[in-house]
C-alpha cells in the first residue's frame, strides 16, 4: 500500500515540475521563439486537453456500463480534425486575421461586434463550464482517496483548486494580449498529455498482457451483452454522441482556447488533423480491456468509473497505481487550467471590461490604466470560475456518475454551434437571429437537461421529473410536449439545439442586418478572399490622434503603444509626431486593442473617442469578394457615380505612386552597381597589370598599387555611406540629442574645412555671432553636415572672389543657419535632385564623391527633428538651410 | 507556392479528398452502415463490432495522413506566416 506522506511527496513534486517548465519556458520565451515549442507536434499535444479526467476514468466506467458508446466521444472530433480543410482552418484563420481572443469575441465580432451577445456566449460558457470543473476536482479526490484512505474530501479538493488557480493565475496571465499566446502554460500542458497517454497505456497493456494473456483471453468470454451494452447501441443515442463530441471539440472554450487563438501556424493544423485522432485513438485503444478486465477481476459493486487506479492497486502494483494516478491528476490540471483561462478572459473581456469603460466614460480625468485593471479582473475571474467549481463539486456532494456531467456541459456548449458554423458560413446570419437561437437553445437545455441532473439532490424534483411542473404532463422535462420514447439526451439535444438552429435560420433570414454586421459578416464569410488586416470599420467624423494615443496606452501599455503609433505615422511617410487619424490607421488600431479586450469592447471604446457611428453602404464594396463587387458596382453606378469616380481617382493615385516608388527603387538599385562597378573595374585592371606584367618599374608598379588603395578606400567609403543612409531612413540607427552651443559647432565645423577653404581662398564670414544659442542636436552628426554643406559651398564655389557668409537666424521654435555662398548656389533644376540618392548636381564632376552627403545630411537632420531645404533669394539664386530645433527657454542672444 | 494550372489541379483533386473522406467517415461510422458489424464472431480473438470501428478509425487516421503531407506540397493558400499586419 502507498504511504500517504509518500503520495503527497510525489504530487507536490509533479506539481513543482509542472511549476519549473512553464516558469523556464515562459523566461526562455521572453528571449526569443524557442523552436520545438513552436512545432506542430507540440500544438497537437495541447489540444489533446479535450481528454480530461472523464476520459481517463470516465471513459473505462462508461465502457463498463454501456460497451463500445465510449468510442463516439472520439470519432466525433476526429470527424472534424479530417475534415480540418472545411471548418477548423477557417475558423483559425479568421481567428489570425481579427485577432480573436475567444469563442464569445469570435462570435460578438462575427454579428457586428455585439456586447450583448459577448455577454450571452460568455455566460452560457460559464454555466457550461463549472460542473466540468467541479467533475475534474472530483475525480482528483477520488482518486486521492482510493490510494490515501478516507481523507477529508472538501478540504482535498479545496487545496487542488487553490493550486490550479495559483498556476492559472501565475501563468496564464502574463500578458494582456492572448494573441501573444501562453508559452508556459502550452509546454506544461504537452508535459500532461504526454503523461497521461503513457499512464493509460501502460495500465491498459498491464491488463490486457500482465492479469490475462492477451486480447483472445481479455474478449474469451465477452458477450454481445458487454459490447452493446443495456440498449440499441447503434441507433440514436449513438449519433447524437458523436454530433456532441464533434461539437464540443469546436465549441468548448477551451477547445477553442487551444486550437484557434494558441494556434501559432495554419500549417500545424494539417499535422493536427491527423496526429489529434491518432493521439485520441491511443488514448482509447486499452478502454474496453480494462473495462472487461475490471468486470471480471473487481468485486461486485466496485465503481467501474476507478478501474484505471483500483486494478493496479488490487494486482498489488502500486507503480503502475502511482502512475496511473499522476494520469488522472494531468488530465484534470490541464483542463482546468485552459479552462480558467479560457473562460476568465472572456469574463474580463466581455463583462468586467464594459462595465470598466462605463466607468471611465463618466469620469475622463481618472486616466486609470485600463492595463492592470484588465489584469487584476483576469486573476479575479479564474480565482472565480475555479471557486464556483469547488462550490458546485461541494453541493452536488460528487455523487452523479461522471459521465453525465460531461455530456451535460457538451450539450450546453454545442449551442454555441448555429451561430458559429452559420455566423462563418452564410452572409444572411444575422445578429438578432444568433441571440435568439443561443436563448432559446440555452433555455431548453436547462430546462430538459441541466434541470434534470439535479433529481434527487433537492426534494420534490423527483416528481417535478416525472409528473411535470404543477402535474402538466406536457411540460415534463424529460419527455416536453409530449415527445416520449427517447433517450433523455437525445431529447434534449433535439429541443435545444433543433430549435436554436431553427430559431436562428428563421429569425436571421425575417431581420435585415445592420450596416456593420453586414460587413463583418462579409469579411467572416469571405475570409480566405479579403486580405489579412482589412479595416474592421469604415469611419465618419473626426478623431482626436492624441485621444487615440491615450487610449492605446491604456490597455497596450505606453512603449508598445509608442512603437505602434510610430510605425503607422511611418507608413503614412510622416517624420514624427502622431498619425493623421485616417480609416486605415483607426482600423489598424481597433484590431490591435482587440487583441487583448475583444472585438467588442475595443470597438465600443474606439467608436467613442473616433465618433465613427455609421458604415456606409458602399463601404462594403471594398471587402465584397470580386463578383459581388461587381455587381453591387454597377448597380450603384447610376446613382452614386459621383463617389465611385473619386474612389476609382484615388487608387489610379495609389497606383500611379507605387509605380514611381518601384522605378526609383530600380533606378537606385542601377546607380548602386554603377557606382560600385566603377571603382571595382579599376582595382580588378589594375591588379591583372601587376599580375601580368613583369617588366614594370618600381615607380609604375607603386603608382598602381597606391591607384588600387585609393579605389578601395573610396568602395569602402562608398558602402559605409550607403550603410548610413538606409539606416537613418529607416530609423534604425538612433541620433541622440543633447543642447550644445550654436557658435561651438560652428567653429569645430569651419576648423574641418579649414585647409580646404584656404587653398581655395575662400572667405568666410560668420554673422551674426551666434554665441550662447543653444540648439538640440549631436554635435559630431552636425558637424558632419556643416562640414558637408560648407564644402558643397567651397567646391562649387565658381565667383573670382570666392566667399561664405554663415547666417543665423532665431525664428520661433527653431534656429536656420544659412550657409550662403557668392557662386549663386544650386540651379532651380538641380534643386529637385540634390537630395536624391546618388544625384550630383550639373557642375559636379565625377572625382567629387558619389552623391550620398546631401542624402545622409538631409536624413541626419530630419533624425535630430531638423532639416536641411535648399532656399532660392529673389534673384534666383539659392543656399542651403540648416534648421534645427531650439533648446526650450533659450534667450534669444542679444545682437 | 505555384499558380501552375497543374499544381492547382493537385490541390482541388486533395481538398476533394479531404472531403470525401469525412463524408465517407460520416456514412460508415453512424447508423445504420455501423449496425452491419453487429454480429456475434470474433476474428483474431476480438468481437467484430469492436474491430470494425477501430479498424475504420486508424484507416481514417491513415488517409488523413497522407492527405495532410500533399496538402503541405501543393497548397497555396495555407500560409506560415501571420496575415495580420
Amino acid at each position: 500500500m502507498l504511504s500517504v506522506n509518500f503520495l503527497l511527496a510525489v504530487c507536490l513534486g509533479y506539481v513543482a515540475l509542472l511549476f519549473a517548465v512553464a516558469f523556464i519556458v515562459d523566461r526562455r520565451n521572453r528571449r526569443g521563439p524557442i523552436g520545438w515549442l513552436q512545432s506542430p507536434v507540440i500544438y497537437t499535444l495541447s489540444i489533446s486537453v479535450y481528454c480530461t479526467s472523464w476520459t481517463f476514468y470516465g471513459a473505462v466506467g462508461s465502457a463498463a456500463r454501456s460497451g463500445l458508446e465510449f468510442v463516439t466521444i472520439y470519432t466525433g472530433p476526429t470527424l472534424v480534425f479530417i475534415g480540418w480543410w472545411w471548418l477548423l482552418r477557417k475558423l483559425v484563420r479568421i481567428g489570425r486575421v481579427h485577432r480573436v481572443t475567444s469563442i464569445a469575441d469570435l462570435i460578438s465580432s462575427r454579428y457586428g461586434k455585439s456586447p450583448s451577445l459577448a455577454v450571452l456566449v460568455t455566460l452560457i460558457a460559464l454555466i457550461a463550464t463549472t460542473p466540468y470543473i467541479a467533475l475534474q476536482l472530483q475525480s482528483v479526490t477520488r482518486s486521492y482517496q482510493i490510494i490515501a484512505g478516507e481523507a477529508d474530501v472538501v478540504s482535498t479538493a479545496f487545496w487542488v483548486a487553490a493550486g490550479m488557480a495559483l498556476f492559472t493565475v501565475l501563468f496564464g496571465t502574463r500578458n494582456l494580449d492572448a494573441n501573444e499566446r501562453h508559452h508556459g502554460v502550452v509546454a506544461a500542458i504537452a508535459l500532461e498529455a504526454i503523461v497521461k497517454l503513457v499512464a493509460l497505456i501502460a495500465v491498459g497493456v498491464f491488463a490486457t498482457f500482465g492479469l490475462s494473456g492477451g486480447f483472445d483471453d481479455v474478449f474469451a468470454n465477452v458477450s454481445m451483452e458487454d459490447i452493446r451494452g443495456a440498449g440499441d447501441i447503434f441507433g440514436p443515442r449513438w449519433a447524437t454522441l458523436t454530433f456532441l463530441s464533434a461539437a464540443a471539440v469546436i465549441c468548448l472554450p477551451r477547445q477553442f482556447q487551444v486550437t484557434v487563438v494558441e494556434n501559432i501556424e495554419e500549417r500545424h493544423l494539417a499535422t493536427a488533423s491527423w496526429l489529434f485522432p491518432l493521439y485520441l485513438f491511443g488514448m482509447t485503444l486499452f478502454i474496453m480491456p480494462i473495462a472487461i478486465v475490471g468486470l471480471k477481476m473487481m468485486p461486485a459493486g466496485s465503481n467501474p468509473d476507478l478501474f484505471v487506479l483500483t486494478l493496479p492497486l488490487a494486482s498489488q502494483r502500486d507503480d503502475l497505481a502511482l502512475l496511473a494516478f499522476l494520469g488522472g491528476f494531468s488530465s484534470a490540471t490541464s483542463m482546468v487550467i485552459v479552462a480558467a483561462i479560457a473562460v476568465s478572459t472572456m469574463v474580463s473581456n466581455h463583462i468586467v471590461m464594459p462595465v470598466a469603460m462605463r466607468l471611465l466614460a463618466a469620469n475622463p480625468a481618472v486616466s486609470g490604466d485600463v492595463r492592470n485593471l484588465l489584469l487584476v479582473s483576469r486573476r479575479i475571474s479564474i480565482a472565480l470560475i475555479l471557486g464556483l467549481g469547488f462550490l458546485y463539486f461541494w453541493v452536488s456532494g460528487g455523487s452523479t456518475a461522471l459521465a453525465a456531467i460531461g455530456l451535460i456541459a457538451f450539450v450546453g456548449v454545442a449551442q454555441f454551434l448555429p451561430s458559429l458554423v452559420g455566423g462563418i458560413f452564410w452572409r444572411g446570419a444575422t445578429r438578432v437571429g444568433a441571440i435568439a437561437g443561443l436563448n432559446v437553445g440555452f433555455v431548453f437545455w436547462a430546462y430538459t437537461l441541466f434541470l434534470p441532473s439535479f433529481a434527487g439532490d433537492f426534494s420534490g424534483t423527483a416528481a417535478f421529473l416525472a409528473e411535470g411542473p404543477w402535474g402538466i404532463a406536457l411540460l415534463r422535462p424529460q419527455a416536453l410536449f409530449g415527445l416520449t420514447g427517447l433517450d433523455p439526451l437525445v431529447h434534449a439535444v433535439i429541443w435545444s439545439v433543433g430549435l436554436n438552429t431553427l430559431t436562428f435560420l428563421v429569425v436571421s433570414s425575417l431581420v435585415t442586418p445592420g450596416a456593420l454586421e453586414r460587413l463583418q459578416g462579409a469579411l467572416f464569410v469571405d475570409v480566405y478572399r479579403t486580405t489579412g488586416g482589412r479595416p474592421a470599420g469604415v469611419q465618419v467624423g473626426t478623431a482626436q490622434s492624441e485621444d487615440l494615443f491615450i487610449l492605446a496606452q491604456r490597455i497596450l501599455g505606453a512603449e508598445p503603444a509608442r512603437r505602434l503609433f510610430d510605425e503607422m505615422s511611418r507608413s503614412q511617410g510622416r517624420a514624427g509626431g502622431l498619425p493623421h487619424p485616417t480609416d486605415d490607421v483607426i482600423g489598424r488600431l481597433e484590431r490591435e486593442l482587440a487583441g487583448s479586450i475583444g472585438a467588442a469592447s475595443a470597438h465600443a471604446m474606439v467608436t467613442r473617442i473616433a465618433g465613427r457611428q455609421t458604415v456606409e453602404i458602399t463601404d462594403l464594396f471594398d471587402i465584397a469578394d470580386e463578383t459581388q463587387r461587381l455587381i453591387e458596382t454597377s448597380r450603384r453606378l447610376s446613382e452614386k457615380s459621383i463617389e465611385q469616380e473619386r474612389t476609382a481617382q484615388q487608387l489610379r493615385n495609389v497606383n500611379e505612386r507605387l509605380r514611381a516608388l518601384d522605378a526609383h527603387k530600380d533606378d537606385f538599385l542601377s546607380q548602386v552597381s554603377h557606382e560600385l562597378r566603377t571603382p571595382m573595374t579599376s582595382v580588378r585592371s589594375f591588379s591583372e597589370i601587376l599580375m601580368t606584367e613583369k617588366s614594370l618599374s618600381e615607380d609604375e608598379r607603386d603608382r598602381f598599387v597606391s591607384i588600387i588603395h585609393d579605389e578601395s578606400r573610396r568602395l569602402t567609403r562608398l558602402l559605409d555611406e550607403l550603410l548610413d543612409i538606409s539606416r537613418l531612413e529607416a530609423g534604425a540607427s538612433v541620433v541622440d540629442v543633447e543642447p550644445i552651443d550654436a557658435r561651438q559647432a560652428i567653429d569645430a565645423a569651419l576648423a574641418a574645412v579649414d585647409s580646404m577653404t584656404r587653398n581655395s581662398e575662400v572667405d568666410v564670414t560668420v554673422d551674426p555671432d551666434p554665441s550662447g544659442l543653444n540648439i538640440m542636436a549631436n554635435s559630431d552628426r552636425l558637424r558632419q553636415v556643416l562640414i558637408n554643406v560648407l564644402s558643397n559651398a567651397v567646391k562649387y564655389n565658381a565667383a573670382e572672389e570666392p566667399s561664405i557668409l554663415v547666417r543665423t537666424n532665431v525664428r520661433g521654435p527653431v534656429v536656420h543657419v544659412d550657409i550662403i555662398d557668392n557662386g549663386g548656389g544650386v540651379s532651380r533644376q538641380d534643386a529637385t535632385v540634390v537630395f536624391e540618392k546618388f544625384a550630383r548636381g550639373s557642375r559636379a564632376s565625377r572625382d567629387q564623391g558619389a552623391g550620398l552627403g546631401l542624402p545622409i545630411s538631409r536624413a541626419i537632420m530630419r533624425a535630430m527633428k531638423g532639416d536641411l531645404v535648399i532656399v532660392f533669394a529673389n534673384d534666383d539664386t539659392s543656399y542651403f538651410r540648416i534648421i534645427l530645433p531650439l533648446e526650450s527657454r533659450t534667450e534669444k542672444p542679444a545682437g | 507556392m505555384s499558380d501552375h494550372p497543374e499544381v492547382q489541379f493537385l490541390h482541388r483533386q486533395t481538398r476533394d479528398r479531404a472531403i470525401v473522406l469525412v463524408i465517407f467517415g460520416v456514412a460508415v461510422l453512424m447508423p445504420p452502415m455501423v449496425g452491419i458489424s453487429l454480429i456475434p464472431h470474433k476474428i483474431a480473438g476480438i468481437p467484430v463490432p469492436l474491430l470494425y470501428v477501430f479498424s475504420i478509425w486508424i484507416c481514417l487516421i491513415a488517409v488523413a495522413f497522407v492527405l495532410a503531407r500533399r496538402f503541405g506540397d501543393t497548397d497555396p493558400t495555407v500560409s506560415s506566416h501571420d496575415p495580420a499586419p
